[in-house]
């Protein structure tokens, strides 16, 4: 990977004079892609000690513009800037990570899978277990609508999650739907634990 | 024999439907992506089968012979030929590696597997019984400066208008326009910023009350019919392709058009072949100067303002580490004495800053003074709302930075420049932030203030051009 491919933050086109140190020489740490002043912008948000969600960002407007133009403004650059965050917290875990899919006729639409672009660009390893069999969202959704939504997900053909750990990846967790119903199939197939990795917590 | 329907050279093409109106209006000229327009998908493909509309990718790729050939993309919609800005992505919807242009991307992304339309259908008719409602008189110079420029829209000419910050600009575009829609030519008045947008759009449905308008910017609201003149930023010119018989630039020096070269393209692809493009600027850069001499446009020039008061002078006043004395909570004191003679006197007052970052700091400074003094800067929402205000003497004075430059007009408005030595403040900032000061006739002098931390080229240079201009419009005698 090229250590100086993003000059400009990605976010406010701001020239990144990132001067050359040893760390970054030593270090594997991935290359700035925005500028600090953009990266204080966002939220962390704080992780409870329950470890069965971890989430990394709160749902700012900030981060609602960042969500914007990657998913629905389809800028696939963006993947790269938390790739750094979320090497860090995947990159030393035991579990199968899987991420949440999306249906062949939206990827189609979208022309990326959002998910899997973020986990590419922190060279995380995934494998997809799931598959998605409704086209609905749940945007644009009340709480009520989403809680009672029948299953949106099904096991993938030749997949067996039996007596393995699993963790699902999703951008954002709202109501905790997505993550539940996927959840669900894993371990109801005999999964042996499910966690849960989401970018923002809203 | 062909049998002749229409009164032009071609005879119609009848091909079997009747074209609706909206969809002519609203594509003629523009060029857009296939499968994101204001109509129903399912109109446009009708459209497109019956060969309405010319299709080409959404990326080129310039083949260049060179022994060392490097791929060269262009983005057909925005001519950014950047490769930076251009990014390879595995696109799920051709199962192969596609590249989109990251420069346009706020106007919905295009890609190599976008397909772009453009209008080749009949085009919408254009009528000759505009007015030009409008009773203001012209200065000498303005009617020079007016007759020189629709002479040059005439015999298609590019021109430069070179007037001072406030000889009445936009009263000389009114004849040229006016002549160019009563000879049915399409016009367009681009300029870089939203802000001027807002400010001509109203000006302009007044005194021409019979063409149909249309303002354009980011997030403008839909608007219906064909419209003969259009008010643009240049941003929005991405959108336009072979549309305009006359481009006319206002504020052609301003951020972003000097910058970004994808914008001085963009104006080049709007115009028809041969159409006249007109600058319209106070500080005319030099490369515009010598492009002008070069290529020997028309141009005219104004030194004087409109109600034949010199430009007020700039003076200088030292403000030694000034940053320093914000930061520790301080009002420095020339800055404090003048913002109090200013309030006390009821006089409104713009103070510039170099950064956002100061400004913030010094915000609460200033309020201790008085509570109602507020600070605008770009990602500043109600910025419309906070100069509207200090116009009707709501507030007595705005923190601001360099977004306020040009474009507005205060009256009796009193200038100070914090730290007029930063880079930001280049000579032809300084002489637009010169230019807010003494615009009315009954009010044309007032106080513009460079407070520095040691006189740089870009302010000589600021107040060297000032003189001279008062020294052109006024003889040696009456400048100081």
């Amino acid at each position: 990977m090229k250590r100086y491919e993003v000059l400009n933050c990605l976010l406010c086109n701001s020239p990144l004079d990132e001067g050359v140190t040893w760390k970054t020489l030593l270090s594997n740490r991935f290359p700035r892609t925005i500028c600090l002043h953009c990266e204080e912008k966002f939220e962390p948000c704080e992780t409870e000690s329950r470890e069965s969600l971890i989430s990394l960002y709160k749902y700012n407007d900030d981060m609602k513009g960042y969500l914007h133009r990657y998913k629905f403004m389809h800028d696939v650059l963006l993947a790269k800037v938390f790739r750094h965050q979320i090497q860090q917290q995947l990159s030393k875990k035991k579990e199968i990570i899987v991420p949440i899919p999306m249906h062949h006729a939206k990827l189609k639409e979208r022309t990326f899978a959002h998910i899997d672009e973020l986990l590419n660009e922190a060279n995380i390893p995934y494998v997809h277990y799931l598959k998605k069999i409704t086209t609905e969202t749940q945007a644009g959704k009340t709480r009520e609508e989403r809680l009672n939504a029948p299953q949106i997900f099904a096991l993938k053909e030749n997949q067996d999650p039996g007596n393995k750990e699993f963790i699902l990846v999703d951008d954002i967790y709202t109501t905790g739907t997505t993550i539940n119903q996927a959840k669900r199939i894993l371990l109801d197939a005999g999964a042996k634990s499910v966690k849960a990795f989401t970018l923002i917590r809203g | 024999m062909i049998l002749k329907l229409s009164k032009g050279n071609k005879p119609l093409s009848y091909k079997g439907i009747i074209i609706e109106p909206q969809i002519r209006d609203f594509f003629a000229g523009r060029i857009w992506t296939h499968n994101n327009t204001p109509f129903p998908q399912s109109k446009i493909n009708y459209y497109t089968l019956r060969n309405y509309f010319t299709k080409k990718p959404g990326i080129s790729i310039l083949t260049k012979n060179h022994i060392f050939y490097r791929q060269h993309l262009i983005c057909n919609r925005c001519q950014n030929e950047n490769q930076q800005e251009f990014i390879i992505y595995n696109c799920a919807k051709c199962e192969k590696e596609c590249v989109y242009c990251r420069h346009c991307i706020n106007m919905g992304r295009v890609t190599s597997c976008t397909e772009l339309i453009t209008w080749n259908g009949p085009q919408p008719h254009m009528h000759k019984k505009h007015v030009l409602d409008w009773n203001g008189t012209f200065t000498n110079a303005q009617n020079e400066a007016a007759k020189q420029l629709t002479n040059s829209i005439k015999h298609r000419r590019n021109h430069l208008v070179h007037a001072v910050c406030g000889a009445g600009k936009t009263e000389i575009l009114f004849p040229a326009v006016l002549y160019a829609l009563n000879r049915e030519l399409r016009v367009c008045i681009a300029t870089p910023r939203t802000d001027v947008v807002l400010e001509l759009f109203p000006r302009f449905q007044k005194v021409f009350p019979n063409t149909n308008l249309h303002a354009l910017y980011g997030n403008s609201p839909q608007q219906t019919g064909f419209p003969q003149l259009v008010l643009s930023t240049t941003h929005q010119l991405f959108r336009f392709e072979d549309a305009f018989d006359v481009v006319i630039v206002d504020e052609a020096d301003a951020f972003p058009y000097t910058f970004d070269q994808a914008l001085e393209k963009a104006v080049y692809k709007v115009k028809k072949d041969g159409a006249p493009i007109a600058l319209v600027t106070a500080t005319p850069s030099p490369q515009i100067l010598a492009r002008m001499k070069k290529e020997s446009w028309g141009y005219s020039f104004i030194p004087k303002r409109y109600h034949g008061h010199p430009l007020p002078v700039p003076r200088y006043q030292a403000l030694w580490s000034y940053d320093k004395t914000i930061q520790k909570g301080r009002i420095p004191r020339k800055l404090l004495k003048w913002t109090i003679t200013k309030l006390s006197n009821k006089e409104p007052f713009l103070i510039f800053f170099p950064t956002i970052q100061l400004m913030q700091l010094a915000i609460p400074l200033f309020q201790q003074l008085n509570a109602n003094i507020v600070s605008v800067h770009a990602e500043d929402a109600d910025r419309k709302e906070k100069v509207m205000k200090l116009r009707n003497e709501q507030i007595p004075g705005l923190l601001t930075t360099t977004i306020l430059e040009r474009g507005i007009t205060i009256k009796n408005v009193q200038v100070a420049v914090v730290g007029a030595e930063s880079k930001i403040f280049t000579s032809s900032a300084l002489i637009q932030i010169s230019g807010r000061v003494g615009r009315n006739v009954a009010l044309p002098k007032g106080d513009i203030v460079f407070f520095h931390h040691g006189i740089t080229a870009e302010m000589d240079e600021a107040c060297n051009e000032i003189l001279r201009l008062n020294k052109e419009g006024f003889g040696k005698n009456e400048t100081l």
